[in-house]
């Protein structure tokens, strides 16, 4: 534990916490930019600095461990001036387009330069960063709006493990680029995303969110990933109920602020005219229990044989009851009839663990039977 | 192999070269090679043998820099018995001349025709060699080819790393030993504690040379008290400052001195492993280390048992890829594990998790050459050169407008005005002295005022410059100093790696700035914000490129604020 002071308050840290963490954790907000709590420490972004009592120059917070008896100062005129100063650098090759830009309002360099009243920059305007790259059907690439704060390219190797990306050229043509400047299919890229969730900016950007509305405009809508059984929580935003992006916030219990491709870029099912809403029981069996008028017959030729079949053709939408309830009656007769031994059941790796275990524990108990597999086995 | 029979390898060269009834030494290190040296060398091995003469006449040694580069290519004739004669701007002719004065001819077909001389073709295509040849005409021109070696040039120097540059053959091991090489280590190995040697090193007060001068003894000391399995020395020889070339000169001409000193540092700090990183625009320097890398480890001194004894070292070299920033210490740490060289953030500090997060102490070469005569002499003696806070001596890479230029080491204190007027030799061209830059683009200008001024740490550091590598520019009057700022700055601007905003989109707009006050267009707002933007970029960069970057010019507006005034006076008003 080191007791040190920020901003005049006692605040006790844990060993190895950094200055910047240890004033989050007391609601002490410092601006940062480059600055992911999941990520290593890169100190690029310089508006972290702060005054440490002993040190003539400002200290970059996010790389400064907590000590005993440390005093430190995050605002006073001489750190704002730093800091607008630097705010006013990043915007000199930003372009201030905040009008149309698909990210206003949630652009941190924005946020920023709101606080500290940057209208416009002093210096000459001058970007010298290429357009945008359109090189996949996931996101864009837009250089001219990226700051260099290395957050992708750290989530890349230290989260993703991909390390697809990375800084090339240098200087003040620095920009984050594949090997030889590849298109990102031909890398080891496995557009997970992640890196276009932590982009301060509009640099990386979802195609789905181009034009689509302004950020205070979207719903929001929290829910359960159905890929798998990690069970990663997901952020929908929704713009008159369609899905607009999907993204991961830092609170979500499993995955925190991270998802793999399929969470991140796989819900167009999700509005799709034809997903399922609802169980469905055939036409024929929904007849015999009274379901349906029509009295429908199973084809000579299997309905796969049909072009483009139509589910509505040969099922009838029912509630869970029903279906549970033909499902159970069907299972009972069948033990009945054939012995426990003549079902089998095989459990899907898109379930939770909880659910294969209850699964099994029915099959076993409910059932009798030990005919059992599941296609992660397979 | 043990120390002894080193020893005798020595004793046998040393005994070899004092056969010989002269020696002449022909300067084959960079600045002179690219003067000609190279040729002058066949010549006067051609020559020596077309004499004919016995066989212990006279050797030609292919050895490293004399100094002067100014003057080169150098050619330095060691007589027994004689004072030794030094001849500058060598033509291939004058070598031939340069022989046929000092060895006896048994040929009487090889004398020069002095009438043929005007026709000779040089088959070469340097301009300032064909002006020398166009100088050279008569026998008695070839005498004032003669350097006096009492002039301050060389009075003026003391010389600890420069030693033996000059005097031996880089490429043979065997040179060094008979030039009492290698022995430091064995002592160390032999008859000190690695505590002892941290200590020594210590109180000889020797600070690093790579610019920030800190004391070296301290930070081996801090690698030593680590303790880790795997720990690493890097000798740093990324030296980039334009214009500097002291590094360059120490690798090429005295690579075993640089291996000697390393190792002594990692039987200090017990390290089994360590890396060269060598820039790679100094393909002769890699070539040598290589060599001397080579040879070391024939001779057993590097490898697992070095010298005989338990202790083992492997070294390595690592070439850089042209980047600048690599000079700083975990840029080139990054830029030795395979990344991109790119500074991070410290702390955690090199000798606390450096390489391969192991401890690591990183030395410039200059340093690192320091060590062996630390040792040898004594902390006493090292402590007794130089002043209270800076101890020992420097090796300046002199350049500008100065009638004397090359590679100088003075003792630590010694004032600028003894380096300009004496060592330098003045002003040329009857122009008088404006500024001396040291620290290349990380350092500043020292005005007239200030000449008397202690070149050493501190004294440079209160007036707004840095010792640096040791670089050191003198410009004279006819140099504006805006002019001179934005040189350095377009160097920081191009060597920026991209990193931190201050450093890459500040520098940038210094530049500007400059460029715009420099075409007349700017205004005293500018000057302000030029001045504000420079403050910002020092206070607020990540590493040392952006923190020093702005210093050419904060001190040029410091010493030279007229200049700049005059810049937006003369503009028209808006």
């Amino acid at each position: 534990m080191a007791e040190l002071i920020i901003d005049g308050h006692k605040i006790q840290a844990e060993n190895g916490t950094t200055v910047l963490e240890a004033a989050l954790n007391n609601n002490i907000d410092i601006p940062r930019l480059c600055h992911h709590p999941e990520l290593s420490v890169s100190g690029g972004c310089r508006l972290c600095i702060v005054n440490l009592e002993g040190y003539q120059n400002p200290v970059p917070s996010c790389g400064l461990a907590c000590e005993d008896g440390m005093v430190v100062t995050t605002k006073n005129e001489t750190l704002s001036g730093l800091r607008r100063e630097i705010i006013d650098l990043f915007i000199s090759e930003h372009p201030l387009d905040c009008f149309t830009c698909d990210k206003s309002g949630a652009c941190q360099l924005q946020k920023y330069a709101y606080e500290f009243g940057v209208d416009k920059t002093r210096h000459e305007f001058e970007i010298s960063k290429p357009l945008y790259q359109d090189d996949n059907p996931f996101f864009i690439r837009d250089h001219q709006y990226c700051i260099l704060c290395g957050r992708c390219v750290r989530v890349c190797e230290e989260v993703v493990g991909a390390s697809a990306i990375d800084f090339v050229k240098r200087g003040f043509t620095s920009q984050i680029g594949t090997p030889f400047d590849d298109p990102l299919k031909d890398t080891t890229c496995v557009f997970c995303g992640n890196c276009v969730q932590i982009c301060p900016t509009a640099a990386l950007l979802p195609v789905s969110r181009l034009d689509r509305g302004r950020e205070w405009e979207l719903d929001r809508i929290k829910t359960i990933c159905g890929y798998c059984g990690v069970g990663c929580q997901i952020e929908y935003a929704l713009k008159d109920g369609e899905i607009v992006y999907a993204q991961s916030t830092a609170d979500a219990p499993v995955n925190g602020e991270f998802l793999c491709t399929k969470g991140r870029f796989g819900w167009d099912f999700a509005t799709a005219p034809d997903r399922l809403i609802s169980p469905m029981v055939r036409k024929d069996l929904a007849f015999e229990l009274g379901l349906t008028d029509e009295n429908w017959q199973l084809p000579e030729t299997s309905p796969l044989s049909v072009r483009n079949p139509k589910i509505e053709d040969s099922f009838v939408p029912v509630g869970w009851d029903t279906a549970l309830d033909l499902v159970a009656d069907r299972l009972a007769a069948i033990v009945k009839e054939s012995g426990p031994d003549s079902i089998m059941g095989l459990a899907s790796a898109r379930c939770t663990n909880e659910e294969n275990y209850i699964f099994q524990k029915f099959m076993r108990l409910g059932i009798g039977t030990n005919n059992l597999d599941h296609c992660a086995r397979l | 192999m043990n120390f002894d029979k080193l020893e005798e390898i020595g004793n046998q060269e040393r005994s070899r070269q004092e056969a010989y009834k002269r020696r002449i030494f022909c300067c084959t290190s960079t600045a002179c090679l690219s003067a000609g040296a190279g040729q002058v060398h066949n010549t006067l091995d051609q020559a020596v043998a077309a004499c004919q003469c016995d066989a212990n006449e006279a050797e030609v040694v292919k050895t490293g820099c004399m100094g002067l580069c100014s003057a080169g290519p150098l050619v330095r004739v060691d007589q027994k018995g004689q004072d030794p004669l030094l001849y500058g701007n060598v033509s291939p002719e004058s070598a031939q001349y340069i022989i046929s004065k000092h060895v006896p001819i048994q040929r009487d077909d090889l004398t020069v025709d002095e009438d043929e001389m005007d026709q000779s073709v040089a088959p070469h295509d340097f301009p300032h060699y064909r002006a020398s040849l166009r100088r050279i005409r008569t026998k008695t021109d070839f005498d004032r080819l003669i350097i006096p070696l009492d002039i301050p040039f060389f009075a003026k120097q003391e010389k600890v790393v420069l030693n033996e540059t000059g005097r031996i053959d880089p490429d043979k091991i065997e040179d060094y030993l008979a030039h009492g090489g290698y022995r430091a280590l064995a002592h160390v190995l032999e008859n000190m504690t690695p505590e002892e040697v941290c200590n020594e090193i210590l109180g000889s007060g020797l600070r690093g040379r790579g610019g920030a001068g800190f004391p070296t003894g301290m930070k081996w000391n801090f690698v030593r008290q680590e303790s880790a399995d795997q720990k690493y020395v890097i000798v740093n020889g990324d030296e980039g400052d334009p214009g500097a070339y002291m590094d360059r000169t120490v690798m090429e001409d005295d690579p075993h001195r640089v291996l000697e000193g390393m190792m002594i540092c990692a039987y200090a700090v017990g390290a089994s492993s360590g890396y060269l990183y060598i820039r790679g625009e100094y393909p002769i320097a890699v070539e040598r280390i290589r060599k001397a890398i080579r040879s070391a480890r024939r001779w057993q001194i590097l490898g697992r048992s070095v010298m005989g004894t338990d202790f083992q070292f492997v070294a390595d070299v690592r070439i850089g890829a042209g980047a600048f920033v690599c000079g700083e210490e975990t840029a080139l740490i990054h830029s030795v594990e395979g990344k991109r060289g790119m500074p991070r953030m410290r702390p955690p500090y090199p000798s606390t998790s450096g390489l391969w997060d192991a401890p690591t102490v990183i030395n410039n070469v200059e340093t690192m050459a320091n060590v062996p005569s630390i040792i040898n002499k004594g902390a006493a003696w090292y402590a007794n050169i130089g002043t209270e806070k800076s101890k020992g001596t420097k090796v300046f890479a002199l350049a500008g407008h100065l009638r004397n230029t090359g590679l100088i080491e003075v003792p630590m204190g010694i004032t600028l005005r003894e380096i300009v007027y004496e060592i330098g030799g003045g002003i040329p061209g009857g122009r008088e002295f404006k500024a001396a830059q040291t620290g290349g683009p990380s350092g500043g200008c020292i005005p007239m005022e200030y000449l008397d001024s202690p070149v050493d740490y501190e004294s440079l550091n209160q007036l707004g410059s840095i010792m640096g590598s040791g670089g050191l520019v003198i410009i004279d009057d006819s140099t504006e100093m805006p002019d001179f700022a934005k040189y350095f700055m377009e160097f920081c601007v191009d060597e920026s790696c991209g990193k931190c905003v201050p450093c890459r989109i500040g520098t940038v707009q210094i530049s500007k700035l400059l460029d715009k006050l420099i075409a007349g267009g700017g205004s005293l707002e500018d000057l302000e914000k030029l001045d504000n933007l420079c403050q910002t970029v020092k206070t607020t960069s990540l590493c040392g490129l952006g923190q020093s970057a702005p210093n050419p010019v904060l001190s040029t507006l410091r010493y030279f604020r007229g200049e700049y005034e005059t810049l937006v006076q003369d503009a028209p008003a808006d």
